[in-house]
């Protein structure tokens, strides 16, 4: 319980300075008093943290949720603390998907990239649990059929950026980093309808995540259903995967380090994990987004790098940490 | 040895299993003897652990059919079948973090409903499980930090908590110290004299298995080479049979069982 | 025939199956020097190797096919043999050179150093690449053997992952700022063989000798370390000592590769597995075929795709990916199922 206060005053504190930072720095308290709708606010504040910045902050938290949701379920299901949605392919086949929108079509309209990349990471997806399948499935047969056709998918869109045309490339590069740049309410809207209601199904599968981790043998001798439960909660994951890939392009690492933060807080039980999993993630992509646009502004760093910057070495201090453990 | 009570539950109908194309079991007729202790012996590669799986449902049979009270495990819902039979496999894997009581609570699976709603017969079954194991003081500690003994006595209460009336265990005391040993065998007894539950068991051990088991199954290559109670199945012939060790049969002195007692090459003479 | 246990293979043992990969790797050479926009004929190939007399199709011959011939066998050695080292050390058949940084670190240390000094001749880059990859592949030993442990499949696989990801975001945010920069290096990404120079095969090429007759010459070792720490342990071997020149050789043959091409996949982790089901378990087998193997599949997968497209340069890396992963999935398909 502690630790979900905590999680939720990090995030809570996180989207302050988020809403307050930008191209114009607005005093903490006229942000507050925006939010919460105190009638004398200027317009001018209203207007940039509700229609600039609410809708991007708001999209950092779902992707964030989502995407944290996502890894915490790959990694019961797989039982493989390294799990993480790309490696069950998501991100490479979104990203093949989008070079073959950009590059082959020369198209860049962010709606029919959305619908490409999710189209992708769930076509990829299914193709990944189909191969794995024979006779059933095997947690790692799923992973080593993820990281085969992932790496397949990987030489086609290296193969698409060399031999396109340098702006169109470029501009595929930055989807592909994952950018937050285009949030609106519209897109705040799709993406919530999707992400909510399979945040919500993943919660209240949480004693089904919990038997999977104690392995096949046990989980069948509960009484599960094995592979219809992997299936459908893969399924889960690749949704809540591919609507943040459709929002935020390819963002990075929120699936692998979210839940082994969260785990560490509160322990394995997924009925609590699961949502401090969901408050870890939406501070880290928050925070990832604040400190891209803040670095180097006025440029901006496309979030997902901005994750991999800080998230790796943080994760590399863990296991520094762990070394004897 | 009590008579034991003629009414079977489980049973192994001319059951036939391969790995691809070589047999692992050929032919088993096996009916698990209700509310006793029963115990499956043989050397390595016998098919005993193959002939628990298949008892539990787990196992894709070349032939035969496992049947519950009648009818075939295979076309039960699993959830059904688990809240009959309990399955134990050796070693398994325990996530980080999780304390006994959370490892025990896994136990309700099969009584709780798609969403999982938490209910008093739930709770009441937990602590049931943890007081039947002497875990109660431990509940709350992460499992990993447990003995060997005592972790495996956490597995069980998970088993205990299903609520199921059979436990299969597959080679329960293999990992473990003596006294764990001792301790966790006298547990199932327990469980078998006081609960009714019945047990089927892989055990290496033959002298503990004599000791403990009301009945004793001897596999080998495959098939059933004898089953009956331990006086009569563990003999010299059969031991020298199964196991090709030439032994001497004496009764235990203390449970007056009969104890097996291997012959070194210069004993054998 | 002289028998050691462990040693399977074709009847008439390892060395006929040694041969046998010999003729094809000469055959595919052939074919390479063979193969392009013009077919050269045989005697003309001959002609412009042993006495050049300037003609356009022995400028052909020696300045663009030979080196992409040479440098696809040196390639497909290396990284062969780094992979089947790699799987052994590491005792895990997913093992393969990419998971210890070295693609992300050449990457990493090439793009720099275009960005900082501006676009650099090959034989330059070269040498930026060799340091990354040798760097990078430092930090994940480092990091993924620290602690009483060592380097568990896990903790390494766990450490490259994070260095790659972490050199692999800088790089890429760079690349996503600097167009011309992007516009440079985007080939060399995707692995390639055209465009290098005899000059630059030269510069490398010994490293990449060196690298492979060591490589053959602690076949023993390697095969004692496969086993596992605890009969490495038991027979005597110094264990700490051999798992770092296994590192090196590692670094030394993936580094070379990596600077060579850039990042080619998939030969390190299939070419190995390969060898193991054809000619068993020991080392001093496996790696033979593994750098006969290695080289001949990336000459001819590189001669058949110019064969099939010649006028598409398509990337080895590519062509590596489009192969190796069916292979890989079936690998896992036939192979993964029986374990349960």
């Amino acid at each position: 319980m502690r630790a979900m206060f905590l999680a939720l005053a990090v995030l809570a504190a996180a989207a302050l300075a988020a809403l307050s930072h930008g191209d114009l720095r607005l005093p903490l308290g006229a942000v507050v008093r925006a939010v919460v709708g105190v009638p004398d606010t200027p317009p001018h504040v209203l207007a940039i943290v509700w229609s600039v910045r609410m809708p991007r902050v708001l999209t950092a938290v779902v992707v964030g949720m989502g995407l944290s949701v996502a890894g915490a379920i790959a990694q019961a299901i797989l039982r493989n603390p390294l799990a993480d949605p790309g490696i069950i392919g998501i991100n490479s086949g979104a990203a093949v998907a989008a070079m073959v929108v950009i590059v082959g079509f020369g198209a860049f309209s962010p709606g029919l990239l959305s619908l490409a990349g999710f189209l992708g990471a769930s076509l990829m997806a299914a193709a990944v649990m189909a191969l794995a399948w024979r006779d059933g499935t095997s947690s790692i047969r799923i992973i080593l059929v993820g990281i085969g056709l992932g790496a397949a998918a990987g030489g086609v869109t290296t193969f698409l950026a060399a031999l396109g045309d340098i702006g169109d490339v470029q501009r595929a590069m930055v989807w592909m980093a994952g950018s937050l740049y285009e949030s609106n309410w519209t897109r705040l809207a799709a993406l919530a309808a999707w992400t909510v209601p399979a945040l919500l199904a993943a919660w209240l599968s949480a004693h089904h995540l919990d038997v999977a981790l104690l392995g096949e043998t046990v989980s069948r001798g509960l009484g599960q259903r094995v592979n219809l439960a992997r299936i459908l909660l893969l399924a889960c994951c690749t949704l809540l995967s591919g609507a943040a890939v459709a929002a935020a392009g390819l963002v990075a690492f929120v699936g692998l380090v979210a839940p082994h933060l969260a785990r560490h807080l509160v322990g394995p039980r997924h009925r609590v994990l699961l949502p401090v999993t969901a408050l870890c993630g939406a501070a880290l992509v928050v925070l990832a987004d604040l400190a891209g646009r803040t670095v180097i502004a006025p440029a901006q760093l496309p979030v997902g790098l901005t994750i991999a910057m800080l998230g790796a070495p943080f994760f590399a201090f863990l296991m520094w940490e762990r070394r004897n453990g | 040895m009590a008579d034991l009570p003629p009414a079977p539950t489980l049973r192994a109908r001319d059951v036939a299993v391969s790995y691809g194309h070589s047999p692992v079991i050929g032919g088993a007729d096996l009916t698990v003897r209700d509310k006793a202790f029963t115990a499956l012996l043989g050397p390595n590669g016998s098919g005993k652990s193959t002939l628990l799986r298949a008892f539990a449902g787990m196992q894709r049979l070349a032939g035969g059919s496992i049947e519950l009270d009648g009818r075939p495990i295979a076309r039960r819902p699993v959830r059904d079948v688990a809240r009959r039979i309990a399955v134990l496999p050796q070693g398994p894997s325990t996530p980080e973090g999780l304390t006994v009581r959370g490892l025990v609570e896994q136990g309700r699976y099969p009584h709780r409903s798609l969403f999982g709603r938490w209910g008093e017969d739930d709770g009441r079954a937990v602590t049931r499980a943890l007081d039947l194991t002497g875990l109660n003081d431990h509940a709350e500690r992460p499992l990993e930090t447990l003995s060997g003994g005592q972790r495996q006595r956490a597995w069980i209460a998970m088993t205990l908590a299903q609520d199921s009336e059979i436990l299969l265990l597959d080679e329960p005391t293999t990992f473990l110290d003596l006294a764990h040993q001792i301790e966790l065998l006298d547990l199932v007894v327990a469980l078998v004299r006081e609960r009714g539950k019945t047990v089927v068991a892989v055990l290496h051990d033959l002298n503990q298995a004599a000791r403990y088991a009301d009945w004793i199954v001897l596999l080998k290559d495959g098939r059933i080479i004898a089953e009956g109670v331990p006086a009569e199945v563990l003999t010299q012939e059969t031991i020298l049979q199964v196991f090709d060790v030439p032994c001497r049969i004496v009764p235990d002195p203390v449970s007056n069982t009969p104890l097996c007692i291997p012959l070194t090459r210069a004993e054998r003479g | 025939m002289n028998r050691a246990p462990g040693r399977t293979g074709l009847r008439g043992g390892a060395p006929s199956t040694h041969a046998l990969l010999a003729a094809a790797l000469v055959g595919a050479c052939l074919a390479s020097l063979a193969i392009g926009t013009t077919t050269i004929p045989l005697p003309v190939i001959l002609d412009a190797l042993l006495a050049p007399d300037g003609s356009r199709e022995h400028v052909v011959v020696v300045s663009q096919r030979l080196p992409r011939m040479l440098i696809g066998c040196a390639v497909g050695a290396s990284l062969a043999c780094a992979g089947a080292i790699m799987q052994a050390v590491t005792n895990n058949p997913l093992a393969s050179p990419g998971l210890l940084g070295v693609n992300a670190g050449a990457a990493f240390a090439v793009v720099m150093a275009i960005v900082t000094l501006g676009a650099q001749p090959d034989s330059v880059l070269v040498w930026y690449a060799f340091g990354g990859a040798a760097a990078s592949a430092a930090i994940v030993y480092g990091l993924g053997s620290a602690g009483r442990a060592g380097a568990t499949p896990l903790r390494l696989a766990l450490a490259g992952a994070i260095v790659t990801s972490f050199l692999g975001s800088i790089t890429a945010a760079v690349l996503v700022f600097d167009q011309s920069t992007l516009d440079n290096v985007r080939l060399w990404t995707a692995g390639t063989l055209s465009g290098r120079s005899l000059r630059t095969f030269l510069t490398v090429g010994p490293y990449v000798a060196f690298g492979l007759v060591a490589t053959l010459a602690v076949g023993r070792q390697i095969t004692t370390l496969g086993l596992g720490a605890e009969i490495a342990r038991s027979v005597g071997q110094n264990q700490a000592q051999w798992r770092a020149v296994a590192a090196l050789l590692v670094v030394l043959l993936a580094g070379s590769a990596v600077a060579l091409a850039g990042p080619v996949g998939f030969v390190g982790l299939v070419v190995p597995h390969v060898a193991r089901m054809i000619v068993g378990t020991d080392y001093r087998d496996i790696l033979p075929f593994c750098m006969l193997g290695g080289a001949t599949l990336v000459v001819a997968a590189d001669a058949s795709v110019r064969l099939a497209m010649p006028e598409q340069d398509l990337p080895v890396g590519v062509t590596m990916a489009l192969i190796g992963a069916p292979f890989f999935v079936y690998l896992a398909r036939s192979r993964i199922g029986a374990v349960r």
